[in-house]
């Protein structure tokens, strides 16, 4: 039985409803965020590939929310925030200036940062040239370029046509344009691979239908634009504790990458035996009891 | 009641490192340094009413992570006890904690204290910003600080009184002339707690060692080291780094308030411990490790290490099996019931947390042993260093284990913190399951508790302070029990209900034998091997002559049996006279040396034998000690023996004979009045004798195995 999302219903009840909610404009582009908590210390989530906005995070911001004060906002391409044209305006660097903007409209010194996949890109930027804002930061299933990908990853060109659609064919821009919810269907099979996973995946596909194919292959091409600076030089400069989780039945980003990526900050990392891409949303116990130790920690 | 104080030191679980003395001002002061860790954690010393081994509960575990370094004070331990006053004044202290420091090579470090240490933490934190990491108070004593404790405030320490009672002990004229009234009743305050007899037996022995006249002039006749609240207020005040306070709220020396004031003037946390006195590092030896390691991790982190969780459905069935070293027997019994849990649990993995000798039998197994079991503390050694003559005061040895049984336990719960199993199942692991009734919140896996014997038993000559310990060590076990059931998913009894001796748990408590039915399940005896069915191809095979009447003597693994051991060699002559046939091995066994026996001619010693349980088997006498496991080995295989119970050994001498009789089985001999010839009479009498012993059962592994599967 193939996982059917509710498109078009409303948003289900949430178990903790925002405090504060605004937009961000830069050149142009809304973002739209949402303060919950007041906490004296803050945490904010990071907007991760256009792929989900911030609900994604639903499962960690009730919890969060009663020891810090936590900041989300939806990611440029999805969720309440605009959806701009062209790989130009889905550039890492766009992400984490979007980030800052965040930071001084919540009136936000200082933030503990947290990301899931790719927002490990911006989030390394953030953290590496913008240390006084950043407090700590903690990166789920991060994607990042320190270790090879899963080879069956690179089998297929994404921008070429092909005359295959199955399996990782399916990660191809014509594919996606031609039949979105086929592609949706496999890709988030594969970030949620552990059994029973039927409401992660649901969500995951719900969030994906609010924004469209072009926008993510856009955003695809956007994390490809170059940052000025080479990655692990980057890494090298964080300063701040850094705790890294990682799935080791992740599909969709290599464990060796977790691995990679803590390796070259030098800091905390966590295996998740048996987990799939984002286990926040499909073991959010613990993951918040692992956010939180990491949090209140924090210097 | 009056509890007594044993001088002599106890087994430790760790021994430093590193020892020295600093010298100032012609003042010697002992230092020990434990551990290699990147941090320092200095723990101050009490005033000279105590010395470092206050600390005994908390350096085995603090010492795995960071590294430990203590000192005596002036007045007490090893250091000096100066005549002047002067050198006893808390500007001493502190300095002497500076020097211990430097002395032990640390540029800086996290430090400790209790009560007077407290301050002395406080005051080094203060003047010396750039040592001191952070400060973990315990029960902090700052004079003049907040209120003092209306305790002190009733009689006059200075002035003669007319009756030293309650407070007025506190009393320099009542010290010097009975320091252990006054100790035994300050340290029964400062240790409220039911059930701690034991901590307050080790602080009367520590402060006997300083002796009142480093109190006087520590307490009394030295300078203070401020004069005004605002002096003790402006002393917090310029503590900058993280301050931890910890106060128990039954604590009758220090006041909640100045543990409070403390944590408010430096900017700390307090945390009280409710239900705890004024010795908690002591009395909640786990719970205060527990906050002091993670005080140590906030302050100092340790470098990031690689952990994993794993998720619930995709977690492999472990089972962690903790297997007593003392009494020898468990390990075959325990292989035998891990055995029987595989065939019904084929998936289970099972690690052991175990020491030598379980080991030994466990690796000729090929059983998985944790690698943190190179970092339990050494039971069997400490038995052994318990026992005299034939003779180890099994009660009193199993007390004096106690910093050995929190250092084991803290090992355990870190392995089974950083790992998930399903189940732990401890034979008479006696710490995981004091430990788990006492921080119930630590349970987090599903428990079995294994014994072949319930109930505390005291012995006449131990008059009546040995019945009231029993009795109160009785108590507590029935009290944790009956709060928290839900600690023991299964208790199971290694035997029937009839083993189960009739006494009483002590005054006022229930009958043993009635509360052991209603809380325990019973698998019956577990031999851990099958009976021999042809003995005469079993002697055969182990070149025993059938005309020969072999004797087999032996001690099992123990080095306590050398004594028994030359009492039965000196009666081989007599035996010999009576038993023309008599063949005697003597098994000297891996912790007595063969070359320290009498050699006779015809006599035989061996240090070791192989599978020593087939020759027990085959043999037709066997003169073993009082120990379970040997005596039941014999029993089901029908063999007659002599046995010699341990004096002082209540286990051997009350659970085991009981047992004994029961299944009509050995001759109980005496070591005290038993010599050459009435050993060598009662060899003759039953060498080779058909005994109608009671049978066994076989079935004992595989129905203790059923109740722990129950669980998986």
């Amino acid at each position: 039985m193939a996982v059917e999302p509710l498109t078009g219903a409303a948003e289900q009840t949430r178990a903790c409803y925002p405090d504060e909610e605004g937009y961000v404009e830069r050149d142009g582009v809304r973002l739209f965020y949402e303060v919950y908590g007041s906490g004296e210390t803050t945490i904010l989530l990071l907007p991760t590939w256009a792929l989900v906005h911030s609900r994604h995070w639903k499962a960690q911001i009730p919890f969060l929310a009663r020891h810090f004060r936590v900041v989300t906002f939806d990611g440029r391409g999805n969720g309440r925030s605009d959806r701009p044209e062209g790989p130009e305006a889905y550039s890492i660097r766009k992400f984490a200036a979007d980030t800052l903007a965040v930071l001084d409209t919540t009136a936000t010194e200082r933030a503990a940062l947290v990301g899931v996949s790719c927002a490990t890109l911006w989030g390394v930027v953030l953290a590496a040239e913008h240390p006084e804002r950043v407090a700590g930061a903690a990166f789920i299933g991060p994607a990042v370029p320190l270790a090879p990908p899963h080879p069956e990853r690179t089998v297929y060109p994404f921008d070429e046509r092909l005359d295959i659609d199955e399996g990782w064919a399916k990660y191809n821009v014509h594919h996606w344009l031609r039949d979105y919810p086929d592609f949706l269907e496999f890709f988030v099979g594969k970030i949620f691979t552990e059994p029973h996973s039927t409401k992660p995946i649901e969500d995951a596909i719900g969030w994906a239908l609010e924004t469209t194919p072009q926008v993510l292959a856009d955003h695809d091409a956007g994390i490809d634009l170059p940052i000025g600076v080479d990655f692990r030089e980057l890494c090298g400069r964080v300063r701040c504790p850094v705790l890294v989780v990682h799935g080791d039945e992740d599909a969709v980003q290599p464990h060796g990458r977790g691995a990679a990526l803590a390796e070259a900050i030098g800091g905390q990392f966590v295996t998740f035996g048996g987990s799939g891409h984002l286990p926040q949303a499909r073991d959010p116990v613990a993951i918040n009891l692992l956010l939180l130790d990491f949090v209140e920690r924090l210097p | 009641m009056i509890v007594a104080a044993d001088a002599r030191e106890q087994t430790r679980a760790r021994y430093p490192d590193e020892e020295g003395f600093v010298e100032r001002d012609g003042v010697r002061v002992f230092w020990e340094a434990y551990g290699d860790g990147p941090t320092t954690f200095l723990l101050f010393p009490p005033s000279p009413i105590s010395h470092s081994r206050i600390w005994k509960g908390q350096i085995p575990y603090l010492s795995r992570h960071v590294r430990v370094v203590t000192f005596d004070p002036r007045g007490n331990g090893r250091s000096d006890r100066p005549a002047d006053a002067a050198a006893y004044s808390w500007w001493e202290y502190m300095a002497d904690g500076r020097a211990v420091l430097a002395a032990s090579g640390a540029q800086e470090a996290l430090v400790a204290g209790i009560c007077d240490g407290s301050g002395w933490a406080l005051m080094l934190a203060a003047s010396d910003p750039a040592a001191v990491l952070g400060v973990a108070a315990i029960t902090p004593y700052v004079p003049r600080l907040a209120a003092a404790h209306p305790n002190y405030e009733q009689y006059s320490a200075l002035d003669p009184l007319d009756a030293y009672e309650g407070w007025a002990k506190c009393n320099v004229h009542h010290w010097r002339c009975d320091y252990r009234d006054f100790l035994e009743f300050f340290f029964a305050q400062q240790i409220p707690e039911p059930h701690s007899t034991k901590q307050i037996e080790d602080a009367v022995a520590w402060g006997l060692e300083g002796g009142p006249e480093s109190l006087v002039l520590a307490d009394i006749e030295a300078p203070p080291p401020w004069t005004t609240a605002a002096d003790a207020e402006d002393l917090c005040r310029r503590v900058r780094c993280p301050v931890l306070v910890i106060h128990g709220d039954l604590d009758n020396c220090q006041t909640r308030e100045r543990a409070s004031a403390v944590a408010e003037l430096t900017g700390g946390t307090l945390v009280t411990l409710a239900g705890a006195g004024h010795l908690p590092q002591a009395r909640h030896p786990v719970k205060v490790n527990g906050l002091l390691k993670d005080f140590a991790d906030e302050v100092a982190p340790p470098a990031p290490k690689a952990k994993t969780w794993t998720r619930a459905l995709s977690r492999k069935r472990r089972a962690l099996y903790v297997s007593s070293p003392i009494g020898l027997g468990h390990a075959r019994r325990d292989v035998a019931i891990a055995q029987e849990l595989r065939k019904l649990h084929p998936d289970l993995e099972i690690d052991w947390l175990a020491q030598h000798p379980v080991t030994a039998v466990l690796e000729a197994e090929g059983e998985r042993i944790h690698p943190a079991s190179a970092l339990l503390a050494n039971e069997s050694a400490h038995i052994e260093s318990e026992s005299a003559e034939h003779d180890l005061h099994a009660f009193q040895a199993i007390r004096r284990m106690d910093e050995i049984l929190v250092a084991n336990f803290m090992l355990f719960h870190d392995v089974v913190r950083d790992e998930h199993y399903d189940l732990w199942i401890g034979d008479e692991a006696w710490e995981i399951d004091y430990f788990l009734h006492e921080n119930p919140e630590l349970k987090s896996a599903a428990y079995v508790w294994l014994t072949d014997f319930v109930g505390w038993l005291p012995f006449e000559d131990g008059g009546e302070q040995e019945e009231f310990l029993t009795t109160d060590y009785n108590a507590e076990m029935i009290e944790h029990i009956a709060r928290f059931p839900r600690i023991r998913d299964r208790a199971v009894f290694v035997g029937n209900p009839d083993d189960v001796v009739p006494d009483a748990f002590g005054k006022g408590l229930p009958g043993i034998r009635d509360w052991t039915e209603q809380h325990y399940d019973f698998s019956g005896y577990v031999t851990g091997f099958e009976p021999v069915a042809d003995r005469e191809k079993l002697r055969h095979e182990l070149g025993y002559g059938p005309n020969e009447q072999v004797c087999i003597v032996t001690v099992g693994g123990s080095g306590v049996g050398g004594h028994l051991l030359r009492r039965v060699v000196e009666s081989f002559p007599q035996a010999q006279a009576l038993v023309p046939e008599l063949r005697m091995i003597v098994v000297a066994g891996p912790r007595i040396d063969p070359a320290t026996l009498p050699a006779l001619p015809g006599l035989e010693i061996r240090a070791y034998v192989h599978e020593l349980y087939r020759h027990l088997a085959a043999c037709d006498l066997a003169v073993v000690q009082g120990g379970l496991t040997t005596s039941m080995e014999l029993t089901a295989n029908a063999r007659p023996f002599l046995y010699f119970p341990l004096r002082h050994h209540f286990e051997q001498n009350f659970h085991v004979h009981h047992r004994l009789e029961r299944y009509g089985a050995g001759r109980r001999m005496d070591f005290e009045s038993d010599g050459p010839a009435e050993i060598a009479a009662a060899i003759a009498e039953e060498i080779g004798r058909e005994v109608d012993y009671r049978p066994v059962e076989t079935d004992g592994a595989a129905r203790a195995a059923a109740l722990i599967a129950e669980l998986l």
